[in-house]
């Protein structure tokens, strides 16, 4: 047992380093003064982490990828949740047509969408609005929230939530105390992923965002071509990656989740 | 419960479906019927404007060169071959986060999680650093002497694979850590105590309880693979012709709508059929099993 | 009566009052509208905001927002939302403005205006011509020791080792003609360009970024590639074993950037002024001298450094390959086909 335990731990450090270089890489080039991307670095400088501090378009960029991403990714919480509750415990008979058309959104190239989007958007005279963008982004992170959720609520006993209801407690409130702190694990890995679906999404974002809206991936893009990576996106990018470690590291330390989840 | 109250549970339960129905159909459904009408279009001459007459052109162009079939089944196989990889790759990585990690679970969760968090274009730019001739990859095979020549990495199939694994895992290991942690040890000890040796353990108890989050995990990281464009791009150099990179190249840079949109609706068909064959053959085994 | 011819005259005098101190442009007061403008990032984005939306701003009230992304990508959502533009200024390449313009999309550059006669004559076909690059050689310059010519790529010992930008691109038409011109003919005759390219073998690597074919070229992975002298001369600094070469036989092939007024816009007169902006002394100057863009305005002067640069003279402009930009357009369906299997060999 403790063989096999030693060769699983190695298997999975290996499968984490594979998984984790080229974010090393990318945090390592971060640290380089040169305007291209290259790695090993040739001249250590923090001046790409200063210019991101001081870029004010970076600044709006991240706050508005931010917030989209917030926005879409509550929404998409609720509705896929419900959802996912619908299909797993709602006595449906016949799924497979609805989970086909709720995943539906992850199987097509979302550029070919995303411009017949931007049609009827520009028939109905919204384009370029905010609700458009995140009623945009919320059908994209759907999916994966209900896949998820239901995935979690597939694994939850339903007779705990009906114990409670059968003790007298209403619906809502049975579900919120039985269901909800055993679906937390779910429902934090859905939202974690909704998110950065919605924040590093590019193609909906540029077709659909308005001029007030760009959103940093989209800035990335933007130069691609003429100038290459702007090496302050690999600055933040390297904040980005270190803030949530430390977060974590943070949290378990003084809350300890991984014993709650 | 009495039949009168589960019929009411039962609309109950199909009510929470709603909101997510109405937004998939005003939002998604709306755009992808355009698509299919789009898809029977088609472009004049010399203009990027649409002439709605109706017409099956496209569809001809599409199965009569086997260039874009090729590209679509390309994807497919790509896809397939990234859901297994992740499967063999993402399996162990979750069972040793549930059960070896302890206090180190969410540290490694987070770990995990990173590469969702940088988007798709930098940590590819990263492997092609990684895997390119004079890369970490090839240096240090070459260094412990097991090849003489770098092994190419980058413009093929192979590359595309590594780098739709490298970004698409998570999505297969994030779901499987939920789902094996919902699965308590004493399960495996009770089937083992009864004399059940570990394979058996694993197909007849822990597999099927693990059924959905394998399903789950498997779904996204196939759909993901289908659609993923940054990866094959530039990790293929360029050389190698997928789904996504077919439909970008068609709807944002030729303009050419009504072919997109064909190439998209071919494309569909393909993961109907491969679905219904699925299904089939799940309730084949699910027959016998 | 008298009263009446009173008032009539303090009102002929109030109308004469109100459109004298309206007539100088720019002196009216759009505050609280908004401009849009789709351009690319990076230092275009910012040279424009420093150099014509700023001043647009102080002299209208009005507020200048960019929309940023890639030219296709732009010019897709220009066709997408034809009922309703949300943009009023659009930036584009050669290889795309005069399709905007026959389709309609776009108003069709006002012949009369100062700053259409600023510009060299014959560049502003569909939009007014922003900036003139030429299509040149980036080489590596120990697998290279001399400035190559065109011709040089087809070296054997290069078989491969070329980069190509994506398809469809003003780069992939450029070298095309090129291609077809050394096979003695033009880019009329698709067949032989085709043949002639392909002999070169499969590109190296097609690059969706800069940094992807600097850091294969500087590792010796790529010996040449045909690409903008814009982008590459900004980047030699970082890369001194990289260099770039205009060749002479045939010449570089001349690429301009675009700028467009959509047609149906919300703001078509400050679009105007900002296009007058864009195309004046300020902005021309600041791109040649910091990003090498080559000024579209034959008024404005420049330093020497940027002289040698950029394309600014007109004996410069007449050494450079002029292809037939709204043929290589009608072809484009076509020869994205044809490009994906010759010369890609998906």
């Amino acid at each position: 047992m403790r063989g096999r335990g030693i060769l699983l731990g190695a298997l999975s450090i290996a499968t984490l380093v594979f998984l984790l270089a080229p974010i090393a890489v990318l945090v390592l080039s971060a640290f380089d003064g040169g305007k291209f991307f290259r790695f090993p670095p040739r001249e250590v400088s923090l001046r790409w982490f200063v210019a991101a501090y001081e870029s004010a378009e970076y600044r709006r960029s991240l706050a508005n990828s931010g917030i989209v991403a917030a926005l879409s990714t509550a929404a998409s919480l609720v509705l896929g949740t419900m959802a996912a509750h619908a299909l797993v415990r709602g006595g449906l008979r016949r799924t497979a047509l609805v989970e086909a058309v709720l995943i539906a959104p992850l199987t097509l190239p979302l550029i070919v969408w995303a411009i017949a989007l931007l049609q009827i958007y520009a028939r109905l005279g919204v384009s370029g609005s905010l609700g458009g963008l995140v009623l945009a982004h919320t059908v994209v992170t759907l999916p994966l929230v209900v896949r998820i959720m239901m995935a979690t609520l597939a694994q939850i006993d339903p007779s705990l939530e009906l114990a409670a209801r059968s003790l007298g407690a209403r619906p809502l409130r049975a579900a919120a105390r039985t269901t909800l702190p055993l679906a937390m694990p779910g429902l934090l890995s859905a939202g974690a992923f909704a998110f950065l679906a919605s924040f590093n999404d590019v193609i909906v974002s540029t077709f659909i965002a308005g001029a007030g809206w760009n959103t940093f991936p989209v800035r990335l893009y933007s130069q691609l071509r003429g100038q290459g990576v702007d090496p302050i996106t690999m600055a933040i990018g390297a904040v980005i990656v270190v803030a949530i470690l430390t977060l974590v590291l943070l949290g378990e330390a003084v809350f300890k989740w991984s014993r709650k989840l | 419960m009495n039949g009168a109250r589960m019929m009411q549970g039962r609309r109950a339960g199909a009510v929470l479906l709603v909101p997510a129905l109405v937004l998939v159909a005003g939002v998604f459904l709306a755009p992808f019927l355009l698509l299919v009408l789009m898809s029977l279009w088609s472009q004049p001459q010399g203009s990027l404007l649409l002439d709605t007459t109706l017409t099956l052109k496209n569809y001809l162009r599409i199965f009569g060169d086997p260039f874009y079939l090729r590209g679509l089944l390309t994807t497919v196989w790509l896809s397939l071959a990234g859901t297994v990889l992740c499967l063999l790759l993402g399996v162990p990585l979750a069972w040793w986060i549930v059960r070896w990690t302890g206090r180190w679970r969410g540290f490694v969760l987070a770990l995990v999680l990173i590469p969702l968090t940088c988007g798709a274009l930098l940590p590819t730019l990263g492997l092609v650093n990684l895997l390119g001739p004079l890369g970490v990859v090839n240096g240090t095979l070459k260094a412990l002497g097991l090849i003489d020549r770098g092994l190419p990495l980058l413009g093929n199939q192979a590359g595309i694979l590594i780098g739709l694994v490298q970004a698409f895992l998570p999505l297969m290991v994030l779901p499987l850590v939920t789902t094996f942690g919902r699965m308590p040890p004493s399960c495996e000890a009770a089937a083992m105590s009864l004399g059940a040796r570990p394979p058996q353990v694993w197909r007849h108890v822990l597999l099927p309880l693990a059924a959905p989050g394998l399903l789950a995990g498997s779904l996204l990281v196939f759909c993901a693979c289908l659609t993923s464009f940054v990866t094959p791009q530039v990790l293929g150099q360029g050389k190698v012709a997928t789904f996504a990179t077919m439909a970008y190249q068609q709807a944002s840079q030729v303009l050419d709508w009504p072919f997109a949109s064909a190439l998209a609706m071919v494309m569909l068909a393909i993961l109907g059929l491969m679905g219904v064959a699925a299904w089939g053959l799940g309730w084949r085994l699910g027959a016998q099993g | 009566m008298r009263d009446g011819v009173r008032v009539r005259a303090s009102l002929a005098a109030a109308l004469f009052g109100s459109v004298v101190l309206a007539a100088p442009a720019g002196a009216q007061d759009y505050s609280g509208q908004t401009l849009v403008v789709g351009t690319w990032g990076g230092d275009i984005e910012r040279l424009l905001r420093e150099h014509a939306a700023q001043p647009l701003e102080e002299m209208t009230g009005a507020k200048v927002e960019f929309l940023l992304g890639g030219s296709g990508d732009r010019m897709s959502k220009l066709y997408a939302e034809r009922e309703n533009p949300t943009m009023d200024v659009a930036f584009q390449n050669i290889y795309e403005a005069p399709q905007l313009l026959s389709d309609g999309l776009v108003v069709a550059p006002d012949e009369a205006s100062d700053a259409y006669k600023a510009v060299w004559p014959g560049m502003n076909n569909g939009c007014y011509a922003m900036s003139l690059v030429g299509l040149g050689i980036a080489y590596n310059k120990d697998l290279v020791p001399e400035p190559p010519e065109w011709a040089d790529m087809w070296t054997p010992d290069y078989h491969g080792m070329i980069a190509m930008a994506p398809y469809p691109g003003s780069e992939g038409d450029g070298i095309l003609g090129v291609a077809a011109r050394l096979a003695g003919a033009d880019e009329h005759d698709a067949d032989a360009a085709f043949a002639k390219l392909a002999e070169l073998g499969p590109p190296a690597l097609t690059y969706t970024s800069l940094d992807e074919v600097f850091a294969l070229m500087d590792a010796g992975e790529v010996a040449m590639a045909p690409m903008i002298s814009g982008y590459v001369l900004a980047a030699l600094k970082e890369y001194p074993g990289i260099g770039f070469a205009f060749p002479t036989e045939p010449g570089p092939v001349l690429i301009r950037d675009m700028v467009c007024q959509v047609a149906n816009s919300p703001n078509p007169e400050l679009a105007r002024m900002f296009i007058d902006l864009a195309l004046g002394a300020g902005t021309q100057k600041a791109y040649a001298e910091e990003i090498m863009f080559g000024p579209t305005n034959s008024q404005v002067e420049i330093s020497e450094q940027a002289a040698t640069d950029t394309i600014n003279t007109p004996e410069e402009v007449e050494g450079l390959l002029q292809l037939d930009w709204p043929y290589v357009i009608s072809q484009r369906a076509d020869w994205t086909e044809r490009w994906n299997k010759q010369i890609l060999g998906q």
